[in-house]
């Protein structure tokens, strides 16, 4: 499977060039070569934030191709102004979505069975017929991923667009974004490129000590913003803004 | 190294448990804790202790009845509630729950209509307009030796009550605030501190029984004084980080001002009812009750609405610690009015002044039962 947008615009290349696969039989001849690696893949994600540029491209691709309603997000990209030392401020972005964990605190609260890991592939998926809406995933989640969809209202979140990648397509986010920041890939595939990535760079993961083992990978991540971040934010509720005020 | 960080782009996350979660865990606490001050009466069969024993079932089962109501009403597809039982989850606080809260309020209403059994016999004797309804509801009999073994088994599910909502909020790892380990003991001694405030006002409003309220007083004191000690020890483990979740809880909220004002109102709603209590225990029950219901509502709002206010990844605050607009208003006015007809239907129709010890005919003489009297003149 293509891994990013430019590997995907790479092979659409190679079709025009005559080349005996279509784009639909590429990322199924890369899936059959990850099945000659491993049983079955694991998808995962690497985020290689020097090349985010905060466009958001990923944030309104996401709600166009999921129908996410207003006020809610699967993924969006939090952009931080760090100064240290009082040297000039640097800019940093951090796309935000479900990690997808192998040990997902979601998974066990749900009192409904709802929400599961899927077997083999390894994505954190919700059952919408069966989701009750009582919020619980939502609190146990480390990373705010997840809200409940005022639409639906069932729990929703990030699904890696598992309704394209099982077609063979990427996550709508990574098939648009801009600079190629985002990768998007089988882990259990030594060749991949999500794999060659965690191989040959120092990658990091949001919140550690959760111990949920999050398949999103992170390269370049500033360790400040590894966790809750202490800092000013961008959104004050009214009272806590007339609170700060008076202090 | 000096930091500063601004967060320039971010999302808002509203709350998810409403208010109306916040009133089930207090009618649901109050209950399980009044169910425990009827044992003296209905199970030990202590008949000093029947004015206490009657108003705190009275208490109890209003709560207890009120409180589904308000669980069922923060689920976002009611509708779907026999999914809990469809596809129950053993590894879920909530699913154990689903069977837990259901066992409890039928255990309670058996416990409570064993102790009136009697008196609800009593009522369908004689030649009047609802005689049939009493028979019918007291099952043509009055024997009632068996109300301490329901009630033995109701305060069993009482302790899985506590048990199972403190381990589902203590169990969130995400929310330093409710992973710490004193919060389930937090939530039940603040649940004596909710059913004692609660029996404090019902008998300043309906009783008027002096002695009964002093002694429920100096029960306020004792459970007051224990969330006094729970909450000290809990700045303590913050303050010295002997406990790295309490400190990180603390860490999480002490930046921001709105949450030192809640610390400060804390610390009165504990502080000014047990000093009231404590120097005047006669003929202040109605202000140290009012002060001991908001002390145990207000703990749980700054636990679930607060707690929810705080970001797991981002910064600052969002928006859940006061939510804005009439919808969460309604939720509390709405589980509210709930509680208080069931207190008025309850205190109409059952003649819940007249229990007496079980298995034995030691109830109170006088016939109290407005109900009656109102249809027969």
């Amino acid at each position: 499977m293509a891994t990013n947008r430019r590997d995907f615009l790479r092979s659409i290349g190679t079709v025009s060039m005559g080349a005996a696969a279509s784009v639909a039989s590429a990322p199924a001849t890369a899936l059959a070569a990850g099945e000659n690696a491993s049983p079955s893949p694991h998808y995962g994600m690497v985020i290689d934030l020097r090349k985010c540029i905060g466009c958001q491209a990923c944030t309104v691709s996401c709600i166009m191709e999921n129908d996410v309603p207003e006020g809610a997000f699967r993924t969006h990209v939090s952009v931080y102004e760090i100064v240290r030392e009082g040297k000039d401020p640097a800019v940093a972005m951090l796309p935000r979505l479900c990690n997808h964990c192998d040990d997902p605190a979601c998974v066990p609260v749900c009192p409904v069975g709802a929400t599961f890991k899927q077997e083999g592939t390894g994505e954190v998926l919700v059952d919408a017929s069966r989701c009750v809406g009582c919020g619980y995933c939502v609190q146990a989640c480390p990373y705010d991923a997840r809200f409940i969809n005022e639409e639906t209202q069932v729990a929703d979140k990030c699904t890696f667009c598992v309704h394209r990648t099982s077609a063979g397509l990427l996550p709508a986010c990574v098939e648009t974004c801009v600079g190629g920041a985002r990768n998007f890939g089988d882990l259990n595939d030594p060749e991949s490129t999500v794999s060659r990535l965690l191989a040959n760079n120092e990658v990091a993961v949001l919140r550690p000590e959760m111990q949920t083992h999050p398949n999103v990978f992170y390269i370049g991540m500033d360790q400040a913003l590894a966790g809750r971040v202490a800092g000013e934010a961008a959104y004050r509720p009214p009272f806590t803004q007339l609170e700060e005020e008076h202090a | 190294m000096e930091l500063q960080i601004h967060e320039l782009v971010g999302a808002n996350h509203s709350a998810v448990w409403q208010p109306w979660a916040v009133q089930y865990f207090f009618l649901i606490a109050a209950s399980a804790t009044a169910l425990f001050l009827t044992l003296p009466a209905f199970v030990l069969r202590r008949e000093r202790a029947l004015p206490l024993g009657r108003l705190a079932m009275l208490s109890a089962v209003t709560t207890g009845l009120a409180a589904p109501i308000a669980l069922l009403a923060d689920l976002h597809e009611p509708n779907r509630f026999w999914h809990f039982y469809a596809y129950f989850q053993t590894s879920s606080w909530m699913a154990w729950g689903a069977w837990i809260v259901p066992s409890y309020v039928i255990a309670l209403i058996a416990y409570a209509w064993a102790a009136y059994r009697p008196e609800l016999a009593e009522l369908g004797e004689d030649d009047w307009r609802f005689a049939w309804l009493f028979r019918l509801l007291s099952l043509k009999g009055s024997r009632n030796a068996f109300t301490p073994a329901i009630g033995a088994v109701a305060a069993l599910l009482g302790v899985a009550v506590l048990t199972y909502t403190g381990a589902e909020i203590f169990i969130i790892r995400a929310r330093p605030l409710w992973n710490t380990p004193l919060l389930p003991l937090q939530l039940f001694t603040t649940g004596f501190v909710a059913s004692i405030g609660v029996m404090l006002v019902l008998n300043a409003l309906m009783l008027r029984d002096k002695a009964l309220e002093i002694s429920l007083n100096r029960y306020l004191l004792v459970a007051l004084a224990c969330v006094g000690l729970l909450g000290a020890v809990w700045f303590f483990l913050a303050l010295t980080g002997l406990d790295p979740v309490n400190a990180e809880a603390l860490q999480s909220v002490a930046g921001f001002p709105v949450w030192h004002s809640v610390a400060t109102w804390a610390v009165l709603a504990i502080a000014i009812p047990f000093a009231i209590a404590l120097v005047k225990p006669g003929g202040t029950g109605l202000v140290t009750g009012l002060i001991a219901i908001h002390a145990a509502w207000m703990f749980r709002w700054t636990v679930f609405m607060g707690g929810q206010s705080v970001p797991k990844v981002g910064s600052g605050l969002y928006d859940a610690l006061l939510p804005q607009g009439l919808h969460s208003l309604m939720g509390v006015i709405g589980t509210f009015g709930l509680w208080i007809f069931l207190i008025i239907a309850f205190t109409t129709f059952i003649p819940w002044t007249r229990a007496g010890i079980p298995g034995t005919t030691a109830g109170v003489p006088e016939r109290t039962a407005t109900f009656r009297k109102a249809s027969q003149s």
